[in-house]
């Protein structure tokens, strides 16, 4: 099962920015998850900064490490948006797997 | 004794600038005495350092008088709020006869100190900078392959790199024993030349106590604690997920938003401590001793430039791909 989490409700102009607003939001992730969903993030006409990205989805790779990935869906993204996650992605993986690693 | 202001109060004489706040903020009188008899350029970093600076004197106990400011200064320091929040010894601020509309290029002064008031004040400060500039007309449809029109694109990176440095001001800045730390802001556009200018400063507590813990810090110096923040990758915290998962930062936005700035035609001066840093060239101490304790950023750019930034092209490069492929829909 999916839920669903709309940013552009987020968004002040086109633009999601902090890290507070993206803690906040990560609760409910964490909550869809425990719950066995799949999270969808849509990002229809948002753009997002890469602290947001990161305290969203980056927090959650640390803590749960890159298979996390499986369970999320990133919808409408920008080409800057989907070059945000990317980044923010590949390099939170490549930080736990170095910490995770003997 | 009074302290006289430099005849230029901003970016471009930063060390000046700082030197008089700090003389300003040091004195032991109940009354510090701002001389402005030879002051006559200020910019939008000076304002927000004028901010600042009148906040913490007051926090001291003290009253504060200026002397010998011009009209034209007058008018331009009441429009931008200046003295809003200052209880002033005399005669500043009289009422301006006839105020020019100038709200299409000067964002006032305004102070934060709440990281929940960024996304607001970083879309209000973009809207406000851009929105109503030549040419642009808000309503103006969106393309149907962004789905972005002009004042999309000339506020996008301004609000980017707003949002990242006011978040930074409000976060970073209250370590380090400097837990109600502000962040003062404002910004003017120069019509003769299409510059934006931003200023963004603080009084928490600086770069060099941010970073002593790095391993990438060698010296304990203030300068090489900004070139240290300008790296990416490099924050106060980004490896401590593994202790406080609820605490970490990738160590991108300082980077991202100097990039912003060279992108666009322009640049970023930081000054933190005893030190400055010009992304244009010049880099080192402060001259005459200056010291400011928190960090106090200029942000410059070009107006015809902004459409060009990519949000994209900003960030660092990178080799790592995930070992998980990323889900696009």
């Amino acid at each position: 099962m999916r839920s669903e989490l709309f940013l552009a409700n987020l968004a002040r102009g086109r633009f999601i920015g902090t890290r507070a607003t993206a803690a906040t939001l990560r609760e409910q992730v964490e909550i869809a998850l425990a719950q066995g969903n799949e999270v969808v993030f849509d990002f229809s006409g948002v753009e997002a900064t890469q602290s947001f990205v990161d305290e969203l989805i980056g927090a959650l790779i640390l803590r749960r490490g890159p298979d996390i990935l499986n369970r999320l869906i990133f919808k409408s993204c920008s080409d800057d948006v989907r070059a945000v996650i990317e980044f923010v992605a590949a390099d939170r993986c490549d930080q736990y797997i170095k910490a995770n690693t003997h | 004794m009074a302290v006289l202001m430099p005849s230029s109060f901003g970016a471009r004489s930063a060390s000046a600038a700082v030197a008089a706040c700090e003389a300003i903020t040091d004195g032991a009188e109940p009354l510090a005495v701002v001389d402005c008899s030879q002051l006559k350029y200020v910019d939008p970093f000076g304002i927000a350092m004028l901010g600042a600076t009148f906040h913490l004197v007051q926090l001291q106990g003290r009253q504060i008088q200026v002397l010998n400011l011009s009209a034209n200064l007058q008018g331009y320091l009441t429009r931008m709020d200046v003295f809003k929040d200052v209880k002033l010894v005399g005669d500043y601020p009289v009422a301006v006869g006839t105020r020019h509309d100038r709200s299409t290029d000067l964002v006032e002064l305004t102070c934060l100190d709440d990281k929940n008031q960024v996304d607001d004040a970083a879309f209000r400060l973009a809207k406000t900078i851009v929105g109503q500039l030549d040419g642009i007309d808000p309503n103006e449809p969106p393309d149907g392959m962004s789905c972005m029109n002009t004042a999309d694109r000339l506020a996008e990176p301004i609000q980017y790199a707003l949002s990242e440095l006011l978040e930074n001001a409000l976060t970073h800045a209250r370590r380090g024993g400097y837990p109600s730390s502000k962040v003062w802001v404002a910004s003017q556009y120069y019509r003769r030349s299409g510059a934006i200018h931003l200023g963004v400063v603080d009084d928490g507590c600086g770069f060099l106590r941010s970073l002593e813990a790095h391993p990438s810090l060698k010296h304990k110096r203030d300068h090489e604690a900004i070139l240290l923040a300008l790296q990416p990758r490099v924050s106060c915290n980004r490896d401590q997920w593994l202790n406080q998962p609820d605490s970490v930062n990738q160590g991108v936005g300082l980077t991202t938003t100097a990039r912003m700035a060279q992108k666009s035609g322009g640049r970023m001066v930081i000054v933190s401590g005893s030190a400055m840093h010009d992304t244009s060239g010049r880099t080192g101490g402060l001259s005459s001793g200056a010291y400011w304790q928190g960090v106090a950023i200029a942000l410059e750019c070009q107006r015809k430039r902004l459409p060009e930034v990519r949000i994209r092209e900003l960030l660092p490069p990178y080799d790592a791909k995930p070992p998980v492929a990323l889900r696009f829909e």
